[in-house]
């Protein structure tokens, strides 16, 4: 039975167009470089990619990652949440936040489901959707 | 509702009501589920189907996916550091009334003559031998 490869999935990471949004399968991508830097309140509609330095609030309707060195000021709210790089600011996955073994997030999380690696720094409340908050008082 | 204190590591498969504090690491293994805060000097792994709420204070967090977690995280150095045992205040002998009694039971021991070595000056140096300039000549002056 012959098997066939996900070939479609192994083009160069959405080929990146002139300002940096590319589109890929429809859904529409927006990457930040190493060297570039945004600063204001950022609306989008698809998948964020974070480096450099970005500063504000971010909206968006996809996935946001920030990479690794990348430095956010940011409040961020996404579908799915993943930093390698370092962000102060709230985070709010709709779906998933993952934190990887570099990654420095302070600041307060709301997220259905978690997971962070080993070595990772997290400083902030953490509150998971599923969870009926009861009050503290007992 | 208790507190519970442990030196070393922790595994948590039950359930468990009340403050942690670990001196080593926690795991809150697969339905594992604590709920209280959580101090680990170490490490607080929370499993895939472990339950975790309560406000944590760790060295290092590690949170498989699909677990539960809720409350405040926080994680610093000062964690790293294991908490000194319960300090006893020592009170502060009083060294002439001690000195006292042992004197009063204890043999009294001479101290030995010390030897002191002397510092070995080999032999006795050798008078300097001046080389006195020699009388001149008198060769000429015979008398």
């Amino acid at each position: 039975m012959d098997v066939q490869e996900a070939v479609a999935e192994s083009t160069p990471a959405a080929s990146v167009e002139d300002n940096g949004d590319a589109r890929r399968g429809g859904q529409r991508k927006f990457t930040m470089g190493p060297n570039d830097s945004l600063e204001g309140k950022l609306v989008y509609e698809g998948d964020v990619h974070v480096d450099g330095r970005a500063e504000g609030e971010f909206k968006v309707t996809g996935n946001l990652d920030v990479a690794q060195g990348a430095t956010a000021r940011i409040s961020i709210e996404a579908a799915n949440v993943s930093v390698k790089g370092q962000v102060e600011g709230s985070v709010n996955a709709h779906d998933k936040l993952t934190l990887g073994k570099n990654a420095r997030l302070s600041g307060d999380i709301v997220v259905r489901r978690l997971q962070i690696e080993d070595g990772a720094s997290l400083n902030g409340h953490v509150r998971m959707g599923d969870i009926e908050q009861h009050g503290s008082g007992g | 509702m208790g507190q519970l204190y442990v030196e070393g590591d922790l595994r948590v498969v039950g359930t468990v009501e009340g403050g942690l504090e670990v001196t080593g690491s926690v795991e809150i293994d697969d339905g594992g589920r604590v709920t209280g805060p959580v101090t680990a000097h170490d490490r607080l792994v929370v499993g895939r189907a472990g339950s975790l709420v309560g406000d944590v204070h760790v060295a290092r967090l590690v949170v498989a996916d699909g677990a539960t977690f809720s409350g405040k995280v926080s994680m610093g150095k000062q964690v790293d550091a294991p908490p000194k045992p319960v300090e006893l205040p020592v009170p502060v002998a009083e060294p002439a009334k001690i000195e006292d009694t042992v004197k009063a039971e204890a043999p009294v021991t001479v101290a030995e003559p010390v030897k002191t070595q002397q510092p070995f000056k080999g032999q006795p140096a050798k008078p300097q031998q001046f080389h006195a300039p020699k009388p001149p000549d008198r060769k000429g002056k015979r008398r």
